[in-house]
């Protein structure tokens, strides 16, 4: 589903992302760790088609992105770490925004609405305006944006954050579910504890460097996600 | 503890001139000297203009033995200006300001916190009275009659006054706080009653003069009346004179106001400071579910956007007030006007007309600061599947729609007016449209080579960007050429053959500048 391949990309002198390479399949929950300014959001946002990048390829679904980018960003939903939504909108008014974009028909759109609405709890909330919104809500209303068109790949910076434990095991779940339906995901998090339950494959990225990654298994061996993840980091 | 609180008020009032808003630096000393030069200027013409005001009302008021009266007026004036300008100071000092949570998470008494917010609400206070009143004062010194105890009493009151203003705006400041936390469509409430102030404003500068003459002539009358049915405004009066009862009565009168007040505050500080104002500011009636093509879906949001922000509005979108009332006021003088067009004739006419709606087309700016505005929320739009350059031309159909529609009615009501030929009639809706078009264009183009994503509020990009500039002066500078060129060649070319070449000319330029918003304009969107 997607597919990164000797991606580069540079801060002035500073490599941000240096020749890395990832396969995520259909159905897979890929996490994305690594200590902070390591690279994640900068590949992420790579992903999502709102970050040149500087050499390599990405390809969605056999869609190289360099050569078609709105069929790209069609299959994607992405959830950056901070959801900064529009203020000036309620919570309806966003939703109805990003489906008439994604072309999502009204009987459609109604059902998912009211459906992710009732199962995160805000669906009282959604003729509120956003700025009047918690952090964890907006980041509720960007989840359900993000799930709204039923995407094929599903990329987030964080997710977990700002959630409170019941929206989070509500997430998980929709992420499972997502994948069993075929769409892959692919997100970030340092939530190790998370990442070692939820995920299928894990890749870890040091200085923009891909260090390891494969299947839980291939990766933390008998240890800990925590274990081998600090061990990495201090080599 | 409260001297701590104090430093931290003052050090807050001091930030105006030590830093940068902007930027967040610390100012530069040639910066600090600049801003002190700018605000000197400003309050010695103001000062000149209100001694000014002051020498024309005191001698003959102080010749009927009508003292009071002079020191009345002037301090009613320093009420009004005082109040007007401390009033939204107060709300944001009081009730929105930033670090109020931390103050009241501390063990600090809230009268001490709110004690300590009203010292720099009365310092704003005081700067405000004292414009009026200290030329007031000196004007009455000067002309009136010089005395120590009137010096010595005048100041005193003008002290009393700033209390009083600090009353008031507290009253005030409680009440927009109260509408503010209830208040639904508070942008458009904001920009009604904006435009009310502007328009009462020149309504009242325009009869200043008149209102002045009236009161002189009439002092002696006005004078009995108000200290029959205002006695508070006598004393006032009276005690700037000298009278010390007067001065005393006076005194106990404000205290005995601002500490009751003080203690109403004080009761409801808490609340007011942490209420959620944002809560109830805007709901839907109803949760409706509508489809909308993409292009529908782009132009509803920058809607949104628009009228979402009073300070965009007023800023950015202003002509479409004016440009109608810019219409209504020719058809209301439509007799002198149509003697201007039987002297220039009906073509030279239409152009002027043609010149008048551009310029006051370009105080619409809309697009200006449209690319900037998007802020934090870019990446909503840069994420979506969509071609980069429609988010680019819904925000010039917005700006387009907003304007075209005020250009078109004020062309029709001047056509009307002039009684324009169909042909300069025509060429007058033409002309102001494609220049509106230009605008429009010109401003996006401008935002989207200088945009400024980064701020914190959006009056930066709003009020302080070079784009926002170049876009309103560069169309009066553009229309004040064309005006010049045309007086210079108007032996060689006719009126109506000049209305073309522009007409021509803002065609060209705006297709060269669409085609590159949609070329390249759309590149820079993408990967800003």
């Amino acid at each position: 589903m997607l597919k990164i391949e000797h991606l580069n990309k540079k801060y002035g002198d500073k490599k941000a992302v240096d020749d890395l390479c990832l396969h995520i399949l259909p159905g897979e929950i890929y996490g994305f760790i690594g200590h902070n300014g390591a690279g994640k959001t900068t590949t992420l946002k790579a992903c999502a088609g709102i970050l040149d990048f500087d050499s390599g390829e990405i390809t969605v679904d056999g869609i190289k992105m360099k050569n078609d980018l709105l069929a790209c960003k069609k299959k994607i939903a992405y959830i950056p770490d901070n959801p900064d939504l529009y203020e000036f909108m309620t919570g309806n008014q966003f939703l109805n925004f990003v489906a008439d974009i994604f072309g999502v028909g009204e009987k459609d759109r109604k059902e998912r609405i009211d459906s992710l609405a009732e199962t995160f709890e805000i669906k009282k909330n959604l003729s509120d305006a956003i700025s009047a919104y918690s952090h964890g809500m907006k980041q509720k209303l960007a989840i359900i944006s993000a799930w709204i068109h039923e995407p094929q790949l599903i990329m987030m910076d964080e997710p977990f954050v700002g959630l409170d434990p019941k929206a989070s095991h509500i997430l998980k779940q929709m992420m499972r579910e997502a994948c069993e339906k075929g769409s892959a995901i692919f997100f970030s998090t340092h939530v190790l504890e998370v990442a070692e339950k939820l995920c299928d494959k894990v890749a870890i990225i040091k200085q923009g460097r891909l260090i390891k990654s494969g299947t839980m298994d291939e990766v933390k061996g008998d240890d800990s996600l925590e274990e081998v993840f600090l061990e990495l980091e201090g080599e | 503890m409260f001297k701590a609180l104090l430093k931290k008020q003052f050090m807050e009032i001091n930030s105006w001139l030590l830093q940068d808003k902007k930027s967040g630096k610390r100012r530069s000393v040639g910066g600090m000297v600049f801003l002190i030069a700018v605000y000197a200027v400003l309050f010695a013409s103001l000062g000149v203009f209100f001694y000014g005001t002051g020498l024309t009302l005191c001698a003959p008021m102080t010749e009927l033995g009508l003292s009071w009266f002079y020191f009345a007026v002037m301090g009613l004036l320093s009420v009004l200006l005082g109040a007007f300008g401390s009033v939204f100071n107060t709300f944001a000092t009081l009730y929105k300001a930033k670090d109020n949570e931390l103050l009241l998470s501390m063990p600090i008494p809230p009268v001490c916190i709110l004690a300590s917010r009203l010292l720099g609400v009365w310092f704003w206070s005081f700067i405000y009275v004292a414009l009026v009143f200290v030329p007031a004062l000196l004007a009455y010194l000067t002309v009136g009659a010089f005395s120590v105890s009137a010096a010595v009493s005048g100041v005193l009151v003008m002290l009393l006054i700033s209390v009083f203003v600090l009353t008031l705006s507290c009253i005030l400041g409680w009440v927009v706080a109260k509408i503010s936390t209830k208040l639904k469509n508070k942008s458009i409430v904001t920009v009604l009653l904006s435009l009310l102030f502007i328009g009462l404003y020149y309504v009242g500068y325009s009869k200043a003069y008149a209102v002045l003459q009236a009161l002189i002539e009439n002092a002696s009358f006005v004078g009995e009346k108000v200290r029959g049915a205002a006695y508070p405004l006598y004393l006032m009066g009276d005690a700037a004179t000298g009278n010390f009862l007067s001065l005393v009565l006076f005194s106990l009168m404000i205290i005995f106001l601002f500490a009751i007040v003080y203690f109403l505050m004080s009761r409801s500080f808490i609340k007011m400071a942490t209420a959620n104002n944002t809560a109830a500011r805007t709901k839907e009636k109803k949760s409706r579910i509508k489809a909308r093509g993409l292009k529908g879906a782009l132009l509803i949001k920058e809607f949104r956007r628009f009228v979402s922000s009073p300070v965009y509005m007023l800023n950015c979108g202003l002509g479409t007030v004016i440009i109608p009332v810019l219409g209504i006021f020719a058809l209301i003088k439509r007799d002198m006007i149509g003697e201007v067009a039987v002297f220039l004739g009906s073509d030279a006419a239409a152009l002027l007309a043609c010149a008048a709606m551009c310029m006051a087309a370009s105080m619409n700016d809309i697009t200006a600061p449209s690319v900037s505005l998007e802020g934090k929320h870019l990446w909503i739009l840069q994420t979506l599947p969509i071609p980069s350059h429609l988010p680019l031309f819904a925000k010039l159909k917005t700006h387009l729609i907003v304007t075209s529609i005020p250009v078109l009615v004020c062309a029709l009501c001047l056509s009307v007016a002039f009684s324009f030929s169909a042909f300069d009639g025509i060429m007058t809706v033409v002309v102001s449209e494609l220049f509106v078009v230009l605008n429009a264009s010109f401003g996006l183009f401008v935002n989207l080579k200088m945009p400024n994503l980064k701020w914190t509020d959006e009056t930066v990009p709003v009020k302080q960007s070079l784009g926002v500039l170049l876009t309103l002066f560069g169309g009066w500078i553009l229309i004040i050429a064309l005006g010049a060129l045309y007086f210079a060649v108007n032996s060689f070319i006719a009126a109506r053959v000049y209305m073309i070449v522009c007409a021509s000319l803002f065609a060209a330029l705006s297709l060269a500048l669409v085609l590159w918003i949609k070329k390249k304009g759309s590149r820079i969107f993408a990967t800003l």
